[in-house]
């Protein structure tokens, strides 16, 4: 379980990203938080790895304080929660097996790693992860050899290396056409339904969400402005939906879906 | 959707022909107050300028001349047609400028930027004359160059050479003293021989107005050299210098019949008889017949040309070397994104990249002037000049490597729990690899083809040697020099181009 007691972010220039929000997250849940650019989603998931620092507040994943977690503690706490991104971050020289096998490094000795030295068994779970989102015959290309959706399942395939309890997902599918953040995010509800691992997601699009999540939080300017759970993303209302994404927000359906702000 | 600005009309301040007026007396001026100030600021410049630099031309032109009537006649008549058009181009764009001001006053009225191309002819025009183009000089004197041009082109026979073996053989004669004439060589069976007669006689003199009064014609006359042979004649003086006489400014040589024989007429040599010399004075007539043996062998000039082509290689080996271990921390230091976290690393990001550029903007050459000086002449200067500049430039390609940096990879690569170690390993060096070994070789690169340039100022490597063959005229040996650059920079080029296209 993940609990987060009113977070707050101000970044040095004085914006303030997080304005105390505080939301759980149970085990196995798929959490989506919605909202315009700009409104804190990413600072949000970035402050649970504390890949950003949160200025105030604190973030409890089953009983421990990640917030008051020290440099050692913090990559232990890190390699249990999975991290997938918009531009997908990849090393784009580095194969797709190399870039896989990164997602171990938390596990193993640093000093082995520096020499690309992996115990035995990485190799095996590294290219068994990778059967997972179906790449398999890609692993010795370079990252960058591989289009949009393939490289989006490199990053899962990482961060299942990690054998996550959680999975943070950054607008994963924001960069993909329609049909390919379907099958993404089907990798994700799959994780989630037979792996129990909980999904802390970031979406733009209405109907991906009334898909996919089990509940919603909505975030404008940093606070939270919406709380649901799927029968009520169901019902959502244009009015809702409005005080979440402002006053000129339409909908847009799937087919649309491209044409939709980024 | 389309976007439709409205633009506000800036209604001008004067009406027409006060701009015109304006634009008479201080051309853009009219414009300035039409509410064009750009356009009229331009103008202003442009036709200062214009005015300034024909001024200064003229007065170059017709110096030595006083007032400003003399000198512009006297320019009109070195430079008719240059000074005529400046001045009737000056002329016309000031009348054009004041149609212009007149214009601008009307808001509606499109701009007109012919004008624009007008200054840009007597720009150029101006340049022309400025810099001393003369299409005529690149045909009138092509002969000349071409002399030394198709030696350099063309300078492979000066790049081989052979042993030689000499067939030799002397007489001795007695000169401008009394006494018996000294023994007609002894003859041996099979061995070259030389007599002359007579034995003794006057050396060719100087007299007082330098004319040559010329010496006693003696015969010389050789057997058993080589058949059909040119045949050196060598004079030897009392103390045994040796040296070719001329005759009418050729040196004295003659071709060996069929038997290995000859005869030959010469006028006994200008050779200054020191007064401290006392007693008889012996000179010896020699004739040498040199021929080449053996197979060819490379020449002075080869051998010295690639023994300095590897000095020069490795001078860029080793300045690039050098120049990465000191640029790489100090790229560092000028890359905005690791040293914008407070003022402090700010001021230090701002002052490194403030010396990178002064040092850059130094071209290697000066460096070496400054390292002769500092190190003494030799490859070690030539090697501190193109790291300094090294230093600077890789400095500055590296740290904006860095600065260009993905950070996604970073972030992905610090969310699976590694180290910081770790990430730079997996996230930083593989984004840094491709364009850190780029900008390396391309600096391995400039660094040889700047290190052949270096050695003109003292700074070793093969441009010592090419500027001291061009000041002896030896355009040949120059010209080896020229084609084992031209070569080595050749090779340098594709091999770099094949590594990069490797790692990026």
């Amino acid at each position: 379980m993940l609990e987060i007691k009113n977070l707050t972010k101000i970044y040095p220039d004085g914006t303030l990203a997080l304005d105390d929000v505080s939301f759980t997250v149970e085990d196995g849940e798929f959490l989506v938080v919605i909202g315009l650019s700009g409104s804190g989603k990413s600072t949000l998931l970035r402050c649970i790895n504390r890949l950003i620092d949160p200025t105030k507040g604190q973030i409890i994943m089953d009983g421990q304080d990640i917030t008051a977690a020290e440099a050692s503690e913090l990559r232990r706490i890190r390699r249990k929660i999975g991290m997938i991104f918009q531009h997908f971050n990849l090393v784009d020289r580095s194969s797709v097996l190399t870039n896989v096998l990164s997602g171990k490094l938390g596990y193993i000795n640093p000093w082995a790693s520096l020499l690309h030295k992996y115990p035995p068994g990485a190799k095996k779970e590294a290219m068994a992860a990778l059967e997972k989102v179906g790449i398999t015959d890609q692993a010795t290309k370079r990252a960058d050899e591989l289009s949009g959706g393939q490289r989006q399942r490199v990053g899962i395939a990482r961060a299942l290396m990690q054998n996550p309890s959680m999975m943070l997902a950054d607008e994963p599918v924001a960069s993909l056409d329609p049909v390919l953040a379907h099958t993404i995010l089907g990798y994700l509800e799959q994780l989630n339904h037979e792996s129990h691992i909980s999904v802390l997601c970031s979406l733009h699009y209405l109907d991906l969400v009334q898909r996919y999540a089990t509940k919603v939080i909505g975030l404008r300017d940093g606070q939270v402005v919406y709380r649901g759970d799927r029968e009520d993303i169901r019902k959502m209302t244009d009015g809702q939906f409005k005080e979440i994404y402002g006053e000129e927000a339409i909908r847009v359906n799937a087919g649309e879906l491209n044409q939709g702000e980024q | 959707m389309s976007i439709i600005i409205k633009q506000e009309k800036k209604q001008s301040f004067v009406n027409a022909p006060t701009a015109a007026i304006l634009s008479i007396i201080l051309p853009g001026l009219g414009q300035i107050l039409a509410r064009r100030v750009q356009r009229g600021l331009l103008m202003f410049g442009a036709m200062a300028s214009i005015i300034g630099l024909l001024v200064w031309r003229i007065t170059l032109l017709g110096r030595l001349e006083d007032g400003f009537w003399p000198s512009l006649f006297k320019s009109l008549d070195r430079a008719p047609l240059f000074v005529g058009f400046g001045l009737l181009a000056i002329a016309g764009l000031w009348l054009w400028i004041v149609i212009d001001a007149a214009k601008q006053t009307n808001p509606d009225k499109q701009f007109g930027n012919s004008i624009f191309v007008l200054i840009l002819v007597v720009f150029f025009t101006i340049g022309w004359q400025i810099s001393e183009i003369d299409l005529v000089k690149l045909t009138s004197d092509a002969n000349e160059a071409w002399v030394p041009l198709s030696k350099i082109l063309w300078p492979w026979e000066a790049a081989v050479t052979h042993d030689t073996d000499t067939v030799e053989a002397g007489a001795k004669v007695l000169v401008d003293s009394e006494g018996p004439a000294p023994p007609v060589p002894e003859k041996s069976e099979g061995e070259p021989y030389l007599r002359v007669s007579p034995r003794k006689g006057e050396l060719s003199k100087l007299d007082e107005d330098n004319q040559v009064i010329p010496g006693t014609v003696i015969t010389v006359y050789g057997e058993n050299f080589e058949p059909n042979t040119r045949t050196q004649i060598w004079w030897s003086d009392s103390i045994g210098n040796e040296f070719r006489p001329r005759y009418q400014g050729e040196y004295v040589s003659v071709m060996t019949d069929s038997e290995g024989s000859f005869e030959k007429e010469m006028i006994m040599p200008y050779r200054l008889i020191p007064p401290s010399a006392k007693g008889q004075q012996i000179h010896e007539v020699m004739a040498r017949q040199v021929s080449q043996v053996g197979p060819p062998l490379p020449s002075q000039p080869l051998i010295l040309t690639i023994e300095l082509i590897i000095e020069t290689i490795f001078m860029g080996m080793m300045a690039t070397m050098f120049g990465i271990i000191f640029s790489v921390p100090i790229s560092f230091l000028a890359a905005r994104n690791l040293m914008s976290t407070s003022w402090i690393t700010l001021t230090i990001y701002y002052l490194t990249r403030t010396v990178l550029n002064i040092v850059r903007a130094i071209e290697p050459l000066i460096w070496a002037l400054i390292a002769v000086v500092w190190v003494g002449l030799g490859p070690f200067a030539g090697i501190v000049a193109l790291t300094i500049h090294s230093i600077a430039a890789l400095g500055k390609l590296y740290s904006e490597a860095i600065e260009g940096i993905n950070p996604g990879p970073i972030e992905a690569i610090q969310a699976t729990g590694a180290t910081k170690l770790q990430t730079i390993m997996y996230a930083v060096v593989p984004q840094m690899i491709p364009p850190f070994v780029s900008f390396t070789i391309y600096r391995w690169d400039i660094n040889v083809r700047m290190s052949t340039v270096i050695g003109m100022v003292g700074g070793g490597g093969i441009g010592f040697l090419l500027v001291q063959y061009i000041r002896l005229l030896e355009y040949k040996s120059a010209g080896i020099a020229v084609w084992f650059i031209a070569l080595t920079v050749a090779i340098l080029d594709y091999v770099s181009a094949e590594i990069r296209q490797k790692f990026v």
